[in-house]
């Protein structure tokens, strides 16, 4: 105490100054609209840079365990090839029509920015318009439900993320295609809850929650995650906890999905609303 | 005490009026504003306290700025103009050290003596105030050259207003 005191006394026209100029610089910074755009625009290129480094150095270390991510994706993904083919064969199709049978067009983007401790939780991903990204395609993670775009600029696309109270999406248990619809609460970013399942309906812990593909956003069969435990809730239906499979605090690679046919499905569902 | 309260009054009040009134309306081609409002700063008691210097800086650029409508760009340098304002008086200090209670006058203390110690306060105001009003190092001499010759004008207008003050 006595040593801080001899240190203000020794300082305190330093101080006092600082602290002044400090005001005059808010002042100056926050009154004229031309020098508050130019610190905005110096302190966000600076904040860019740094994420990216942050960003660049965090991928290096990681590159081993993606590595094996995308050796595995890959053999899946050949394999789905070959069953394309094999359909190909013993169908009707026009010579020229290139997305025949395709319904899904899988785009590959790395995150470049991410919360998940809000209540409204967003991230960015580093490709856009230019790339062929839209709004209200799906993101997969390491082959879990991560989120929905909800805005695109030329290069860079920002996704409404699973842990978001406004977000909903249509899910079911894979082992008995009961459907319900799953929520995040807020709380914890490893569970999301699964609600308006019925009660007579039976299932146990550790069964696999999947998307049904009904919102026409994600495909089916995309995993969500396992059932963690659950509770009756009111009077016919379940509360589900469940696990997920994305862990959303190194989310890193992510798999954007377009649905092609989208447009014309919900052209035709609109003619019966 | 009273009597020296009530004469930096004066003073600047007639020196916030001059230059809201007549210098912030010179303008030859853009290069030249005199600010010539720093004299203030520049002929407070020598012994003034720092803290209170500081404080009356910060006040004078406050008022400049509301008049000027530039918030904190006056204030901002006049109060860097205080800060150095004690080493200023340090380096240029005379051979027999500053009377006790005496003003930096020109006549006290002769014209050189004034003329070195007043182009130190002015040139680091300025610079300060111009390179805060481009705020960017993109056409750094050109910004230069507008507080060379500012500097020059208002040190003219410090000077004169120096001998009227001595005359009356």
């Amino acid at each position: 105490m006595r040593n801080l005191l001899n240190f203000l006394a020794r300082f305190n026209n330093l101080i006092i100054f600082l602290i002044l100029e400090g005001i005059t610089l808010y002042l100056l910074s926050t009154g004229n609209s031309y020098h508050n755009t130019r610190v905005v625009k110096t302190t966000r290129g600076l904040a860019y840079r740094l994420e990216q480094m942050v960003n660049n150095s965090r991928n290096y270390l990681r590159l081993r365990e993606i590595n094996q991510v995308l050796a595995i994706k890959n053999a899946n993904l050949l394999n789905s090839l070959e069953n394309v083919m094999k359909n190909r064969d013993s169908l009707f199709f026009s010579v020229r029509d290139t997305i025949h049978l395709q319904q899904y067009v899988h785009t590959s983007a790395q995150i470049v920015n991410n919360t998940i401790n809000r209540q409204k939780n967003f991230f960015t991903l580093n490709k856009g318009k230019n790339q062929g990204l839209g709004v209200d395609m799906a993101v997969v993670a390491d082959d879990g439900a991560a989120g929905i775009i909800v805005g695109c600029s030329q290069n860079f696309s920002v996704a409404m993320s699973l842990l978001n109270i406004d977000f909903r999406l249509s899910a079911r248990i894979k082992s008995n295609g009961y459907f319900g619809s799953l929520t995040w609460d807020g709380n914890d970013y490893r569970y999301a809850v699964l609600s308006e399942i019925p009660q007579h309906v039976t299932f146990g812990v550790g069964d696999t929650i999947e998307t049904t593909g009904y919102s026409a956003v994600f495909p089916e069969g995309v995993m969500i995650g396992t059932i963690n435990d659950f509770e009756r809730s009111g009077g016919d239906f379940y509360r589900i906890r469940v696990l997920l499979k994305t862990d959303f605090k190194r989310l890193h690679y992510l798999d954007v999905i377009g649905n092609l046919k989208r447009n014309e499905r919900l052209e035709l569902e609109e003619q019966f609303r | 005490m009273i009597n020296n309260i009530i004469r930096y009054s004066v003073i600047l009040t007639i020196l916030i009026l001059l230059q809201v009134l007549l210098f912030n309306n010179i303008q030859f081609s853009g290069y030249v504003n005199p600010y010539v409002y720093v004299m203030f700063i520049l002929i407070l008691p020598v012994e003034i306290p720092s803290w209170l210097l500081l404080l009356l800086s910060f006040m004078t650029g406050i008022v400049i700025d509301l008049f000027s409508g530039t918030p904190g760009m006056h204030s901002s340098a006049t109060v860097l103009a205080g800060f150095v304002r004690p080493f200023a008086l340090r380096i240029n200090s005379p051979r027999d050290g500053y009377e006790a209670g005496s003003f930096p006058s020109m006549f006290i203390y002769g014209f050189r003596w004034f003329l070195v110690y007043s182009i130190t306060i002015v040139l680091i105001h300025h610079l300060a105030l111009f390179y805060l009003e481009v705020f960017s190092f993109k056409e750094f001499f050109h910004t230069f050259l507008r507080v060379l010759l500012s500097s020059l004008f208002t040190l003219t207008f410090i000077l004169l207003l120096e001998f009227i003050r001595k005359g009356r």
